[in-house]
């Protein structure tokens, strides 16, 4: 995995030589912070970046190693070969109704191409699988997998539940680490988590021009993978490249022509599919996605573990699907979209389980729902002929919603 | 229809899973039931929740939006798995009872979980006495945990039958029983158990010289499985599923702060597949099949049961090392596909009588 790592920072540090380009740096320092997981003196935190208070960590210096993203960035999962990993899994009793990512990174794990964890820190959000995931490898490489668990509901005590929880984490992590919690570090992880998150609500205001100024399903790749930075200077600095390029091709008039706008929930796919090239071929733009909104308020630095605690309290990933329908609703106002493409992975139950509630509220406001049916990362569950019919379809529809 | 949900009368609540404390339901006075999925096939939830989904889930909410509960005047949700998540925010929208919480239940299991979780009941509390707009006494809760913790005793008195080398009762019979102490009142079932007790063990005596059989896993509502394995020839002398062994143990403390004990019995109990730990999970299991004399283990799961799917393969990998047979069965709940799996359970019982032999 290394190599692959190495190879992607190799490749985007050509780009970048070529041309600045936020995005692109975004995919380099990622690489590369995974790439730094393989080195002995690393101090290594197995973590999943997108459900877990990444200033925490970015306060000990540890190296985080998000095992869901780098296994999913690295070529064969993004080629549409990623179940030459997984099969790995599969041939260990992993059925294929696991999750792909979950497969994939189990086949990594299998393999031999992960790196060594210090720590393994897992969530209870957003889905059962991760946890799990994480708790298999850590056995396998005989250490303990601690459970960050958030409950469902926002009260007194679930704050303080879940806040306990971090000090604990900050505990573990002073013994790996060997020092003392610094809380004016903290402090400053929290203040660049405040910055970014002002930078980033700047970049998803620019975002409702019309036409889009930039692809929201990379907005939406940000909303995720970018959360490995928060905390960092790095996060706010990307906010701050990709505001510039979008402030940019608006002036110039450099965005794509666009005949339909829609709304993107709740992720992406990882692999290759024709779904962009057919959006484009019919200028569909994705104006904005559901992962690419900055979901909590500003955490109070003067309380950290109770202001972490109810950045995780606040996911919309967490509780009831109602959240996540009032926020999807008004995102799609907020853009004034012409309808919603729902891409959904089969295991995601959590995700698919609240898909019901989701496609009837943006219908009774008129926008057209889509489900795509594919795999997020295994390419034997994708079929492109029958996701292109049902994108045409659905442009048909849009098309007479919008007449209408 | 379960006939318990069926029982005349207002105040029935349900509930879907074992960390849900029944002591303070039947406090309320209320009767406490545990819900099964009512109906044969689906017929309109796959419109509502996608195919690989949990079946027990769906089966439970085809039947709510059939009407198969008429009586029942609430139900207690749990944040068990992403499944039972997704149950309350359809059942809340489309199917709708008088009374509906949900129960967080931590995942971990240190103290401050066993605080949270004690805040969790006492909001359930709380919300159970505006339902029936009267406080819960003291009195009245430390009565019912009396009243749960005969009933435990007794079935711990049952499943320790089981242990002999002539094992009381087939497993079916014992899970049958089980059931119906989760659907049934509760004084009146521990009547029965009594009774039951009071027999002379010994009525299988046909079941000493066949291959022991321990059932793990999660939900299992119907009897086939655990029939099919009868009558191929082995005995299935306990089950570790959502209605067996770890259900029944273990007492809730009685004294001062009711609300607190019912926390950390629950919260402590023996834990199931969504608990963290592996390890805990592995060592129980390992013990349940010394303490019953265990010669093979059957892992059954609801299909898309992401609980099952992770800890299947570590549970088979340790028993494999300690030469005991295993086996994994995934069901769609209702066990339609009874034929499929009962060539498989027929090998394997087939196996291990030549083990045994």
């Amino acid at each position: 995995m290394r190599a692959y790592l190495e190879s992607i920072v190799a490749f985007t540090e050509k780009k970048l030589e070529q041309k600045p380009s936020g995005w692109h740096k975004l995919i380099k320092e990622i690489a590369s912070t995974f790439s730094r997981a393989f080195d002995e003196n690393a101090k290594v935190v197995w973590v999943s970046s997108y459900a877990f208070p990444m200033e925490l960590l970015w306060a000990f210096d540890v190296t985080p190693f998000d095992f869901e993203l780098a296994c999913n960035i690295i070529p064969p999962a993004v080629s549409g070969n990623g179940s030459s990993i997984m099969v790995a899994a599969e041939n260990q009793g992993y059925s294929r109704d696991i999750c792909s990512f979950y497969r994939l990174a189990l086949g990594a794990h299998v393999q031999g191409m992960v790196p060594r964890g210090d720590l393994f820190l897992t969530s209870s959000y957003y889905c059962n699988g991760k946890a799990k995931t994480n708790e298999t490898v850590a056995r396998a490489q005989e250490k303990e997998s601690i459970l960050f668990d958030v409950p469902n509901e926002i009260s007194r005590s679930s704050i303080e539940y879940v806040g306990s929880q971090l000090k604990g984490i900050a505990s573990r992590l002073e013994a790996l680490t060997g020092k003392r919690l610094d809380t004016d570090r903290l402090k400053e992880t929290i203040r660049w988590s405040n910055t970014a998150g002002a930078s980033f609500r700047q970049v998803n205001e620019l975002m409702k021009a019309k036409p889009s100024p930039w692809d929201g399903t990379k907005a939406c790749f940000l909303g995720i993978a970018g959360s490995l930075f928060w905390g960092s200077a790095f996060r706010h600095e990307i906010n701050v490249m990709l505001i510039h390029e979008m402030e940019s091709r608006i002036q110039a008039g450099k965005t794509f022509p666009e005949t339909y706008r829609v709304l993107w929930f709740p992720w992406p796919p990882v692999q290759q599919t024709n779904i962009f090239a057919t959006l484009k071929e019919h200028q569909v733009s994705v104006a904005t996605a559901e992962s690419a909104r900055v979901y909590w308020s500003e955490i109070d630095e003067s309380d950290p573990f109770e202001g972490l605690a109810l950045k995780a309290l606040n996911d919309p990933h967490v509780g009831s699907s109602q959240r996540r329908v009032k926020a999807i609703v008004e995102l799609a106002k907020d853009y004034q979209v012409d309808g919603a493409i729902h891409f959904s992975t089969p295991a995601c139950r959590h995700e698919n389980g609240s898909f019901r509630l989701i496609g009837d509220a943006l219908r009774d406001e008129g926008l057209p729902v889509v489900n795509l049916e594919a795999d997020m990362t295994d390419e034997r569950n994708y079929f492109a002929d029958k996701t292109r019919t049902n994108l045409l379809t659905f442009f048909e529809i849009l098309k007479t919603s919008k007449t209408r | 229809m379960n006939q318990a949900q069926n029982r005349a009368g207002a105040g029935v609540i349900g509930w879907m899973c074992g960390y849900v404390p029944e002591e303070i339901i039947l406090a309320a006075g209320l009767e406490s039931v545990r819900i099964r999925g009512a109906v044969p096939s689906l017929k309109q939830a796959d419109s509502y929740l996608f195919p690989n989904f949990c079946p027990y889930v769906k089966n439970v909410f085809d039947s709510g939006l059939r009407g198969e509960y008429g009586n029942l005047s609430g139900i207690i949700f749990t944040n068990s798995c992403d499944a039972m998540r997704r149950l309350r925010d359809l059942w809340d929208s489309h199917v709708k009872t008088p009374f509906s919480f949900m129960l967080e239940v931590p995942r971990n299991r240190d103290e401050d979980a066993v605080t949270y979780f004690s805040e969790q009941l006492a909001a359930l509390q709380t919300q159970l006495e505006n339902f029936i707009g009267a406080k819960i006494s003291r009195d009245s809760l430390q009565e019912s945990i009396r009243v749960m913790n005969e009933q435990r005793a007794l079935m711990a008195q049952l499943l320790e039958r089981q242990k002999a080398k002539t094992a009381a009762l087939e497993g079916s019979e014992l899970l049958a029983f089980c059931l119906e102490a989760m659907t049934s009142p509760k004084e009146a079932f521990t009547k029965k158990l009594e009774k039951i007790l009071a027999q002379s063990p010994s009525v299988n005596s046909g079941l000493n010289q066949q291959p022991r059989v321990l059932v793990v896993g999660s939900v299992m509502d119907r009897l086939d499985l655990l029939e099919k394995v009868e009558a191929a020839g082995a005995s299935v002398v306990a089950f570790d599923t959502c209605a067996g062994l770890r259900h029944w143990s273990g007492l809730v403390q009685e004294g001062e702060n009711a609300v607190h004990s019912l926390a950390r019995r629950y919260l402590l109990k023996p834990p199931c597949p969504r608990m963290p730990g592996f390890e805990r999970r592995i060592e129980q299991i390992i013990q349940f099949v010394r303490d019953y004399s265990v010669d093979g283990v059957i892992y059954s799961a609801v299909k898309f049961c992401d609980y099952g799917l992770f800890e299947a393969p570590v549970i088979e990998a340790e028993l494999r090392n300690q030469h005991v047979p295993f086996m994994m069965i995934e069901n769609d709940y209702v066990f339609g596909d009874m034929g499929r799996i009962g060539v498989r359970l027929e090998a394997f019982v087939e196996m291990m009588k030549g083990d045994v032999d």
